[in-house]
């Protein structure tokens, strides 16, 4: 009985988590862009500097009409939403935010594995939308986020695998446990590659080519109205959320910090993964979209033979401090 | 044999066996489905309902490490690729009267000739094995590296070179290709030592499942 | 000298940064009213005493927004034995804001200034017929056209206020004149006799 009141509250935090997390950087990313653009972003919803405007967002998602187009493939277009976002609330599950048994949805034995693993399945969804829009720009918005999974996929599970064997694990909060300060210059590169190659994956900017607007309108989404399409954001801004937590976790030490690791660690880690939001939001203001091209080159001849550096150095290191 | 007479009986399932048999139809209705529907995009779909069953399965056997690189590899890598290999080339929606190659019976034959060897072997291996849930469980990443670097170090190094080799043959073949264009932005990647690094690294991923199997 | 690679990504993520930290240039429009310079292209007003009817603006507008209709009348002769004056009446002045592109030609081109811009520019309405304001509302606008610019130091004057001057001017001198007249002629009648009607009088009228 206890077992299953501790099941369905840690479920429902998560739950909770992922519902409100992905809205206050919706949020954030509004006002940080708006003022980096020398504007204010949104003022009026809510009253107070527009702080409900994602929620007014929402209402008007939910009133628009849902369509879907007539040479569409029905079950697979209204899937693929779904399938886009809920590897997402899975990933939460797994994320440790503070040490000790209560402060992770699901402790997992293989968990770097089981985070990677579900990201790469929330691609899926991309590509199900694309198809099944039975419109070309779709279908190109879908291809290119194949291609771009295809080449980021690696270079990000590279740069996990540094960590591991640095931990000498696969847990994520065995590998926050075995955190040491001076991981931090060593892992950096595994670091920088993990988080530009997760921004690709989750198609951000200056990584969006599968949504180029001005190229494709909306890549896989094109075609998508209402409830759907609001989904399809919430899954972007889901991922925003898992991937700064997955860095944080994995490179910048979780709940540790210069002080106070007992009982705030919670908020160390909170910090952190706000500080990595904020730089996903910037960088997504500052710097143009690249090519397919130069995605992809910058994929094969940059990240991944840093991310092989990097295992070699980890491997050089871990052999002389044992 | 004593572990048979001490192992549990049929005829009281547990809740977990009765999931893993339950999981297991779904998995095998969707790869029946896989093989016999008509649409081609549609087929890529169903296999990843059965490839994710079957990852479930391995969860509920335990082998956690397995599962998730089960998803990782099958699921996220290679259904996407071949979901890129049919947009590419051709992915129409609705039905493909093509899509049916006339040697059905043949497909089938050998089909079922593989899935009796290998049930036959599995079946002969793990005849009486049962997993104790409630002990420290047996599938565990850790458990799984022992064996497999400790027993099964030669099947793994095989695997490898397999791999290897293969990776070499690709890029050996993509380069003929165009010989006289710019080599590809991915071909002098891969050559040399780091290439032969990456390979390693994808090798400890897939042939741990291998090994599993 | 070679520059670091990624120099140029980090140099955008400061220009980003820094503006983030600056004062934003967006105007709250609805909740302040916004500061616009005393010239801004909003609405034109019709000053429609100096209007003579004479079609420049009609005829020059590049969409042809402006509507004018008039009629003649003939003036009696002011003095006797006169000739009668025909004259120019407006009867309708219109200008479609639905049309105008607030180029500003019309402006350009009236001889006797009878059009000015006016910065109000909320106008807005929710039927179009509703944008062509008729004589009586460009009159309107009219009291919200700002005093003409200072002029620069050294200026020429402007017509009116010259010609205006050299009539003052004139009439002073001439009334000078006439005290200076009046002062000789008591100096003289102070010789010989009082002096009659002051002159200045009869040039006024």
């Amino acid at each position: 009985m206890n077992d299953a009141v501790d099941v369905a509250l840690r479920l429902l935090i998560v739950f909770a988590v992922f519902l409100t997390f992905p809205l206050i950087i919706g949020q954030t990313e509004h006002k940080v862009m708006a003022h980096m653009q020398g504007r204010l972003g949104p003022m009026y919803a809510g009253g107070f500097h527009g702080w409900a405007q994602l929620v007014a967002d929402g209402v008007k998602f939910v009133q628009k009409e849902d369509v879907v187009p007539a040479g569409a493939d029905r079950r697979v277009f209204q899937l693929a939403p779904a399938v886009a976002l809920l590897p997402y609330l899975l990933v939460l599950l797994a994320i440790p935010i503070g040490p000790g048994e209560g402060a992770v949805g699901q402790v997992l034995d293989a968990g770097i594995f089981f985070v990677l693993a579900v990201m790469g399945v929330g691609v899926l969804g991309s590509l199900m939308a694309g198809w099944a829009s039975a419109n070309k720009f779709s279908l190109l918005g879908g291809l290119r986020t194949a291609a771009q999974l295809l080449a980021y996929e690696l270079p990000m599970l590279l740069a996990a695998a540094s960590v591991a064997m640095a931990a000498g694990t696969v847990s994520l909060p065995g590998i926050v446990h075995a955190f040491q300060w001076w991981w931090l210059p060593w892992q950096i590169v595994g670091a920088i590659v993990f988080f530009v190659a997760g921004l690709a994956e989750l198609q951000r900017p200056p990584f969006d080519m599968p949504v180029a607007d001005s190229e494709i309108i909306f890549g896989a989404y094109t075609e998508y109205t209402g409830l759907r399409f609001a989904l399809f954001l919430l899954a972007e801004y889901a991922g925003i959320v898992v991937l700064c937590g997955l860095t944080t976790v994995l490179f910048l030490g979780g709940w540790h910090g210069p002080w106070g690791a007992e009982g705030l660690g919670w908020l160390w880690t909170l910090l952190k993964t706000a500080v990595l939001a904020f730089v996903v939001i910037w960088l997504r203001v500052t710097h143009p979209r690249l090519r397919a091209d130069q995605l992809q080159k910058f994929s094969w001849t940059l990240l991944v033979p840093l991310s092989l550096a990097q295992i070699a150095l980890t491997g050089i290191v871990k052999v002389v401090i044992s | 044999m004593s572990i048979a007479a001490a192992s549990p009986g049929f005829l009281s399932p547990t809740g977990v066996e009765i999931a893993f048999l339950l999981v297991g139809l779904v998995t095998f209705g969707a790869a029946l489905v896989t093989v016999t529907t008509r649409q081609l995009v549609h087929a890529a779909l169903w296999l990843v309902v059965a490839l994710g069953g079957l990852a479930v399965e391995y969860l509920l056997l335990t082998a956690e490490f397995i599962a998730w690189v089960q998803v990782l590899i099958y699921v996220g890598s290679v259904v996407v690729l071949l979901l890129f290999g049919l947009m590419l080339t051709k992915a129409p929606i609705g039905r493909s009267p093509d899509a049916d190659s006339g040697n059905r019976w043949a497909a089938l034959l050998v089909a079922g000739a593989a899935a009796a060897a290998l049930v036959w072997v599995v079946v002969d291996a793990f005849r009486t094995t049962w997993i104790d849930l409630d002990g420290a469980a047996v599938g565990t990443t850790k458990v799984t590296g022992e064996s497999l670097f400790q027993n099964w170090v030669l099947p793994f190094e095989a695997l490898s070179v397999l791999l290897l080799a293969a990776l070499v043959g690709a890029i050996v073949l993509s380069r003929k290709a165009k010989a006289d264009a710019a080599a590809s932005s991915r071909a002098p990647q891969e050559r040399g030592d780091q290439g032969a690094d990456r390979s390693e690294d994808r090798n400890t991923d897939r042939s741990a499942q291998e090994g599993a199997r | 000298m070679a520059p670091i690679p990624g120099s140029g990504l980090a140099k955008g993520l400061a220009v980003t940064l820094r503006t983030m930290t600056k004062k934003t240039v967006t105007e709250q429009y609805p909740d302040t009213q916004p500061d616009l310079p005393p010239r801004t292209r909003g609405v034109i007003g019709l000053f429609e005493e100096n209007c003579t009817v004479c079609m420049l603006c009609a005829r020059e507008c590049p969409d042809w927004c402006i509507y004018i209709d008039s009629h003649k009348e003939t003036i009696p002769a002011a003095t006797p034995g006169g000739r009668e004056r025909s004259r120019n009446v407006l009867d309708r002045f219109a200008i479609d804001f639905a049309l105008c592109m607030y180029c500003g030609i019309c402006i350009e081109v009236c001889p006797f200034d009878a059009l000015f811009w006016s910065p109000e520019f909320e106008y807005a309405e929710t039927d179009i017929r509703d944008l062509t304001h008729e004589r009586d509302k460009l009159r309107e606008w009219m009291w919200t056209v700002p005093a003409p610019p200072a002029l620069d130091p050294g200026a020429e004057e402007p017509k009116e206020i010259a010609a205006a001057r050299k009539t003052a001017e004139k009439l002073a001198a001439q009334q000078q004149a006439a005290q200076a007249a009046q002062a000789e002629q008591s100096k003289q009648t102070e010789q010989s006799e009082p002096p009659k009607q002051p002159e200045p009088r009869e040039e006024d009228a």
